[in-house]
């Protein structure tokens, strides 16, 4: 007796929160009946209408049709009033004993009552629940939307795609071109410079035949003066002077 | 009609079935087991905001290790409040004023704590025999006492729970006679006892449940000394 109670007292600690709700799955194997899940429809908020705190609503609409408003009052007293007079209840030192603890319940629950409601009512313990899972749910439709925007973008750049590989393509193209130039500019310098050196050369051979040739006209030339020619070609220089001297007095005198 | 004002605690039986295994049952059938919802309503919500409450407030002072208690300590919290509190009712029988109940309670848990301590950590659950900062020549005789303290604690449990109950219950039905009684001959006196015995019945709430409270927290300091 007193296992079950701890069990079914460990079912509640289990299933009232930060126990885990995993373990709720654990209990569904004890239930027959077909798992109908969501949506579950929501528990009534609040219990069911009572007056003056213990007697149900229905008694008094049940009653209504045949006798009345007052009819659950008069069926009230008069079975006070039977127990009473007839003794089935008689009044002892219980009576106060429970007029006492009566009043004590009453002044608890009048009190204390509004407030202990206020602390799960609405908008205080489950609301804050609520607007929690809400503000996950918020959180997780947000970020998938963001996902999905991101998505499409990353779409739309592919499509822009082969404008780049396009630039790309000429890039490379233009360094290549551009190497090639350089490498083409480079053999058509050594190969100049080649040429020139050749050039150079000959030129060098031509100069120097020539210089030498002359030289040796020179030589010749020189050698082949004798003293004869010598004397005569002065003697000449000589009146060719004494002429010139005289025309150049003459033009001074005149 | 009572021969004496004792008979009251006398574990009734009607037809040969104790009630007493009704009464202890009773408690059980007062929570309702909260349905496999994320909201519940207001009943279920409140059940369950004291009962995680209270156990999150007697789980603090105990390790880890102890937190296994947390079912057993929570429940029985539960159980001895509910019964005590149902006793305050008129014609009813309350279970814990029976020591034979109390007892029950009291002893195994107690020597369970103590044989945790015993097994686990012997060394510690001993040395707690000797408080510290004792002087030298008290050392032996402070030992014997702490032992005598140690082994009287499932009494200590058990009968402050009996006792406390027995006496409150005691005390209203005896001030309540003196009303019923007073009420005929001097009634401005039976009302003056009826303010007294509203008074005596607002402190046997607190005492139902506080009594109910300290065993549990009793047991649970128990467990902090020795797990």
């Amino acid at each position: 007796m007193l296992s079950r109670l701890v069990l079914v007292s460990g079912h509640t600690l289990k299933n009232s929160g930060s126990f885990g709700a995993c373990l709720v799955q654990a209990s569904r194997s004890f239930h027959q009946s077909s798992q109908s899940l969501a949506p579950v429809p929501p528990l009534p908020e609040k219990g069911g209408k009572v007056r003056h705190g213990i007697f149900p609503e229905e008694l008094f609409t049940l009653l209504y049709p045949k006798t009345g408003v007052t009819g659950p009052y008069m069926l009230g007293t008069g079975l006070l009033l039977y127990m009473l007079s007839k003794e089935i209840y008689v009044i002892n030192h219980e009576t106060f004993a429970a007029a006492s603890i009566g009043a004590v319940v009453i002044y608890g629950v009048k009190k204390f009552g509004p407030s202990v409601t206020g602390i799960v009512s609405a908008d205080k313990f489950d609301v804050d629940k609520v607007a929690k899972a809400q503000e996950v749910k918020d959180q997780a439709m947000a970020s998938l939307a963001q996902g999905i925007e991101d998505e499409k973008k990353e779409q739309w750049r592919v499509e822009g795609r082969h404008m780049l590989f396009d630039a790309k393509r000429n890039n490379v193209a233009m360094l290549l071109e551009t190497n090639y130039r350089e490498r083409l500019h480079m053999v058509t310098n050594e190969v100049k410079k080649r040429l020139d050196y050749q050039v150079e050369l000959q030129n060098l051979h031509r100069r120097m035949e020539q210089e030498h040739m002359v030289n040796w006209v020179e030589q010749s030339v020189i050698k082949s003066i004798t003293p004869q020619q010598e004397k005569e070609s002065i003697a000449k220089c000589i009146s060719d002077l004494k002429v010139l001297a005289k025309t150049t007095q003459a033009r001074a005198s005149v | 009609m009572m021969v004496s004002f004792f008979d009251q605690f006398a574990s009734p039986s009607y037809l040969g079935i104790p009630n007493i295994a009704v009464a202890i049952a009773l408690p059980w059938v007062l929570y309702p087991t909260p349905p496999a919802r994320w909201i519940n309503n207001r009943l279920i919500t409140i059940q369950g905001w004291f009962i995680n409450r209270f156990t999150n407030q007697l789980m603090l002072p105990l390790n880890v290790g102890g937190h296994k208690w947390a079912l057993l300590l929570a429940s029985l919290m539960i159980f001895l409040i509910t019964i005590n509190m149902l006793g305050l009712l008129p014609y009813t029988f309350t279970p814990t004023t029976q020591l034979s109940l109390n007892m029950g309670f009291a002893v195994p848990l107690w020597l369970a704590t103590v044989i945790i301590g015993m097994r686990n950590q012997p060394t510690i659950a001993l040395g707690h025999l000797l408080p510290e900062g004792t002087p030298i020549p008290l050392i032996p005789v402070l030992i014997i006492i702490e032992t005598i303290s140690l082994l009287i604690r499932p009494l200590a449990l058990g009968v402050r729970l009996t006792a406390n109950l027995t006496a409150g219950h005691l005390l209203i039905q005896l001030i309540a006679t003196a009303v019923f009684v007073l009420l005929p001959m001097m009634p401005t006196v039976a009302i003056l006892t009826a303010a007294v015995l509203f008074l005596l019945t607002l402190l046997e709430v607190a005492v139902a449940m506080i009594q109910a409270y300290v065993f549990v927290l009793l047991l649970s300091l128990y467990l902090q000394e020795n797990v």
